[in-house]
C-alpha cells in the first residue's frame, strides 16, 4: 500500500524556478512546502557548470557587491538561501504520474518507496531540455556516437574532465551554442564551426562579443535546408544539403532550442500545446485545472537561470493569491 | 541463470574485464565444434536456442558486440499471422505456424508480447473491392479467424480511422512483441545450455571447406574448427559465402524507415492499422509498440550492397511516412515525433528464405534473403534449419535431457515489470527506486542487473535495448552520460572508453 502525505504546496523540480518559488512561498508565510527533485542535487542546470579559473562564465548573476556569480556558485547560493527556510527537500524523488483532479502526485524514492503527495497547490517547475535531432526536423542522416546535447558536454567536460571532441561542429547558433563553442575551445578543442538553418546566427552580436574572449567560431548557414549527419559508428562530418559540402568533424553538439518538460502535464490531461509542448497557462501562471501552476522554463521560450528564479517568485505570489 | 557455455569478447584495446577477453582460441577448448553459427541476428540466436536442446558443441559468433546489432534491431516488431503472405511458400508456412507458437514462446522466454490485432482499411471503392480477395488469400494461408467489416463496424473498433473509409478486415491474432529481448532470451538459454558465444569476431578466411573438419580464420588469424557451418550473417552472408565458394546469390540492403511517436498517442488506437497493399508495396502502417509508442512505417528503398548511408534517415521519407500514416489515422500527424530509425532488410534477388544445404561443400548451410518476417518465423525457421542440418547435411542429433527451453521469471525486463511497484522488492533493493532514465522511468538497479546478466553487455546501445534507458523522448539528454558512468564504474572501463556499440564508437574521441 502506498503511503500518502499532505503538504500545503508541492513544487516539482528544484532548479532555479522551483527554488525561487519555494523561498518566496516561505517568506510569504506559507508553511508545509515540499520541494521534490528527481536528480540527486538541487540547482538544476546551473549546478552542472563547474567553476574553473579563466574558464567560460555562463549563468552569471551580478550580485549586489558587483562580483559575478555563475554556474555552480550560483546554484550553491540558491541552496544556502533555501537552507534558511523550512522547505522539505526530497531528492532522488521522481514523480511517476499526477492526478490533476485530486491535486495528487505519485513519486518513487529509494528510501521512501512509492509515495502519494496531496497538496492545496502544485507548482510544476520541471524545466526544459534541448530538442533532439528528430524534433528539430531538419537534421537527418546517420545516428552515430558523439552527437551530444550541451548538457552532456557539461557532464563530460565539467563533470568528468574529459574533452569528447577536437574538431566540433555545433548545430544551433543561440547563446547556448556560442557558450558551448567557447567551452570546448577553452577545454582544448579546435575552433568550432557553428551551423544553423537561418540566414545568420540566432545569438545576438553583443552576446557573441562576450564569448569572443574564448573562441571565434565560424558560422555556416544551411539556408533552411536539411543538414545530414555523416559517419556510421562515430560522427565524422555533416553535409549541408544546399551545396553538398562535407564539413568534417569528430563530434557534433546539438545546442539550444529548448522544449518544455511537460510530460507530467500531458499525462495528467492538463492542456498542453503540441508540438511545442508548452503547457497552456491562464492568468497568474495557472494551468488548465485549479490548483496547478507552472514556473520557469517549462513555460516555454528561452530563459536563463536568473529569469527562472524571479519567475518562481512571481508564481509563488500567484499561489498565495490563489489561497486567499 | 547459470552460464554453462563460454562468453567472450574480442575487444582490441583490452578495455574489458580480463575474464571476458578473447585472445586465444584455446579458451574455447581443443575439440572442433559440431556447429559454428556465423551471425547472432534473430535467425542465428533462434538456431542456437534450438540446437542447444541437443548434445552438441556449438559456437554462436558475431562481428558486432551484442546480439542483434544489424538487421534484427530495426524492424516493426510485428508478429505476423501470415494472412497476406504469398500462399504455399516456405515463408508462409513457417510464419503461419510460428504465429500460433508465439504466445507460448513469449511466456517461456519472458518476452513482452501482446495480441493487439490488426485492422486493414480500404480507403476507396477500388480498395474495397480487393477485400474479398484478401480474405480468400488469408484463409488459404491458414489464417481463418479474420472478419470482413463495413465502414461503420471498422469505426466501432477504431474510432480514429478517417471518415471516408469504405470498409475493412480485422485480423485478431496479428501481434506485437519486444524484438530486442527476443534475441537476448534465445542467446541466454543457449548459453545456459552450453553454447559458446563470441562477440567482435569476423570470419575472414576459410580453409578445408571440403573436408569433414572446416577451418575458420578470424580477422586476427585465429583458427576455429568445426564440422558444420551455418551462414546466417544477413547482409554479410554473401561475403562469407564467397569464402567457401557457395552458390551464386545477390543480396542488397532494402531500407525501411520508421517514425516513432510519443506515448500520448498510444491509447488512441488499439490495433495495428494497415492499408490495402498495392502491387508494389505493403504501404505505410501505423503500429503500436509493446513499449507504448506508435510507429509509422516502413518505407521500402533499395540500396546497392556496399552503400554506407543505408541506415540513414531522410527528410523526404519523413514527409512520405506522415502522409501515409495520415490515411489511416489522420490526427497522428499532430502528435510529436520523438525519433526516426531505419531497419535494413536483407533482400535477395533469387528470392526470400533462400536456404541451401551443403552449399559449395558438404556440411555448410547457407541461409539468406530473410526479410520482414524473420522475427516472426524465428522459432519455426530454426526448427526447420535443425531438421535440414540433420536430414540433408548429416548432423547427428541426440536430445540433451538437461537442457532448458525457458528463462526464469526474474528475466522479465524491468520496464515491463516495474520493480519499484513491488513494495517488497523496493524495500530489499532500494536502488530500484533510484531513477536514472527519467523518460522511461528506469532505475539504477535495473541497469546494473543487466550489466551482470549472462551476456554481460558492455555498450550504451546494448543497455539501451535491454532496459529502455536512452530510448525515451529526450533521447538520452538526461541519462546517457549517467548510464555511461554506471557502465564505467561497474565494468571497470574508463569513462572515455565507453562505447555506443563497440570499438570505434567511443564517447570521447581519441587524442591525436
Amino acid at each position: 500500500m502506498n503511503s500518502t502525505k499532505y503538504f500545503r504546496v508541492v513544487i516539482i523540480g528544484a532548479g532555479p524556478a522551483g527554488i525561487g518559488a519555494a523561498i518566496a512561498l516561505s517568506r510569504l508565510g506559507i508553511k508545509s512546502i515540499a520541494l521534490v527533485e528527481r536528480s540527486d542535487k538541487i540547482g538544476g542546470i546551473p549546478s552542472l557548470y563547474k567553476k574553473k579559473t579563466g574558464g567560460v562564465r555562463t549563468f552569471i548573476r551580478w550580485s549586489r557587491g558587483g562580483i559575478p556569480v555563475f554556474g555552480e556558485e550560483y546554484a550553491n547560493s540558491l541552496k544556502r538561501k533555501l537552507a534558511k527556510t523550512d522547505v522539505k527537500i526530497w531528492l532522488q524523488s521522481q514523480v511517476l504520474e499526477i492526478e490533476a483532479n485530486e491535486k495528487k502526485i505519485i513519486l518513487v524514492n529509494p528510501v521512501k518507496g512509492i509515495m502519494s503527495l496531496t497538496a492545496d497547490a502544485v507548482i510544476m517547475a520541471c524545466g526544459s531540455r534541448e530538442k533532439t535531432p528528430s524534433e528539430r526536423g531538419w537534421l537527418t542522416g546517420s545516428r552515430p556516437i558523439r552527437v551530444f546535447f550541451t548538457k552532456q558536454l557539461l557532464q563530460l567536460i565539467d563533470g568528468n574532465d574529459l574533452l569528447p571532441m577536437h574538431n566540433p561542429v555545433i548545430i544551433g547558433s543561440d547563446l547556448i551554442a556560442y557558450a558551448a563553442a567557447a567551452k570546448l575551445k577553452y577545454a582544448g578543442s579546435q575552433e568550432a564551426i557553428v551551423v544553423d538553418n537561418g540566414r545568420g546566427p540566432k545569438c545576438s552580436y553583443v552576446e557573441r562579443l562576450y564569448f569572443r574572449r574564448w573562441s571565434q567560431p565560424s558560422f555556416r548557414s544551411s539556408a533552411f535546408k536539411s543538414v545530414e549527419v555523416v559517419g556510421s559508428k562515430t560522427a565524422s562530418g555533416i553535409r549541408l544539403s544546399k551545396d553538398g559540402n562535407l564539413i568534417p568533424c569528430d563530434g557534433i553538439v546539438v545546442c539550444g532550442e529548448l522544449i518544455p518538460n511537460s510530460e507530467l502535464a500531458l499525462q495528467g490531461l492538463l492542456k498542453v500545446e503540441l508540438p511545442s509542448r508548452k503547457p497552456v497557462v491562464g492568468r497568474n501562471y495557472q494551468l488548465s485545472k485549479p490548483g496547478w501552476f507552472a514556473a520557469g522554463n517549462i513555460l516555454g521560450g528561452y530563459h536563463g537561470a536568473e529569469w527562472c528564479y524571479f519567475n518562481g517568485r512571481r508564481v509563488a505570489r500567484a499561489v498565495k493569491n490563489y489561497f486567499s | 541463470m547459470n552460464a554453462n557455455g563460454r562468453l567472450l569478447y574480442d575487444w582490441p584495446d583490452d578495455d574489458i574485464d580480463e575474464s571476458l577477453r578473447f585472445s586465444d582460441p584455446a579458451q574455447l577448448g581443443e575439440d572442433p565444434y559440431d556447429v559454428v553459427i556465423v551471425g547472432a541476428g534473430v535467425v542465428g540466436c533462434a538456431l542456437a536456442y534450438k540446437l542447444s536442446q541437443y548434445k552438441l558443441r556449438v559456437l554462436l559468433l558475431d562481428k558486432n558486440y551484442d546480439v542483434g546489432e544489424a538487421t534484427s534491431k530495426g524492424n516493426s516488431a510485428i508478429i505476423h499471422t501470415g494472412f497476406d503472405a504469398a500462399p504455399d511458400t516456405l515463408e508462409s508456412q513457417l510464419v503461419t505456424r510460428a504465429s500460433r507458437q508465439w504466445p507460448e514462446l513469449a511466456d517461456k522466454l519472458k518476452i513482452p508480447y501482446e495480441q493487439c490485432g490488426a485492422l486493414l482499411l480500404a480507403n476507396d471503392e477500388k480498395q474495397y473491392k480487393q477485400l474479398d480477395k484478401l480474405y480468400a488469400k488469408a484463409v488459404s494461408n491458414g489464417v481463418d479467424d479474420i472478419r470482413l467489416l463495413s465502414a461503420a463496424q471498422a469505426r466501432v473498433l477504431e474510432p480514429k480511422v478517417p471518415n471516408d473509409i469504405q470498409g475493412g478486415m480485422v485480423i485478431p491474432r496479428e501481434s506485437i512483441a519486444d524484438p530486442f529481448t527476443t534475441l537476448i532470451a534465445y542467446a541466454e538459454v543457449a548459453l545456459a545450455n552450453g553454447t559458446d558465444i563470441l562477440f567482435g569476431v569476423e570470419i575472414m578466411g576459410i580453409e578445408a571447406a571440403d573436408m569433414p573438419i572446416k577451418k575458420l580464420f578470424t580477422a586476427r588469424g585465429q583458427l576455429i574448427t568445426t564440422r558444420f557451418l551455418v551462414n546466417v550473417a544477413g547482409l554479410g552472408s554473401r561475403k562469407l559465402a564467397d569464402l567457401y565458394d557457395g552458390e551464386i546469390f545477390d543480396i542488397n540492403p532494402r531500407r525501411g524507415q520508421f517514425l516513432i511517436f510519443d506515448k500520448y498517442s498510444r491509447s488512441a488506437i488499439k490495433r495495428i492499422l494497415l492499408p490495402i497493399p498495392t502491387a508494389h508495396t505493403k504501404g505505410v502502417l501505423v503500429i503500436p509498440t509493446i513499449f507504448g509508442n506508435l510507429l509509422a512505417g516502413p518505407t521500402s528503398e533499395d540500396f546497392s550492397h556496399d552503400d554506407e548511408a543505408v541506415t540513414d534517415t531522410t527528410i523526404e521519407m519523413l514527409q512520405s511516412l506522415l502522409a501515409g500514416a495520415s490515411r489511416l489515422f489522420p490526427q497522428l500527424v499532430d502528435q510529436p515525433v520523438i525519433g526516426m530509425f531505419s531497419g535494413v532488410r536483407c533482400n535477395c534477388s533469387q528470392g526470400s528464405y533462400l536456404i541451401r544445404c551443403n552449399d559449395g561443400h558438404a556440411g555448410i548451410l547457407t541461409v539468406t534473403g530473410i526479410r520482414s518476417t524473420g522475427f516472426t518465423s524465428s522459432p519455426t525457421l530454426a526448427e526447420y534449419l535443425v531438421n535440414e542440418l540433420h536430414k540433408k547435411c548429416g548432423l547427428h542429433l541426440e536430445i540433451n535431457p538437461n537442457a532448458s527451453d525457458s528463462r526464469p521469471a526474474s528475466s522479465w525486463p524491468g520496464w515491463w515489470n516495474r520493480p519499484f511497484s513491488n513494495g517488497k522488492m523496493l524495500k530489499k533493493y532500494p536502488e530500484f527506486g533510484r531513477i536514472v532514465c527519467y523518460c522511461e522511468q528506469i532505475s539504477r538497479r535495473e541497469i546494473i542487473d543487466h550489466l551482470d546478466s549472462p551476456l554481460k553487455p558492455q555498450t550504451l546501445d546494448a543497455i539501451k535495448r535491454r532496459t529502455r534507458a536512452q530510448m525515451g523522448r529526450c533521447q538520452g539528454f538526461d541519462c546517457q552520460i549517467h548510464v555511461a558512468e554506471i557502465i564505467s564504474e561497474h565494468c571497470g572501463i574508463p569513462l572515455n572508453k565507453i562505447t555506443k556499440r563497440g570499438p570505434g564508437s567511443e564517447i570521447v574521441a581519441a587524442t591525436k
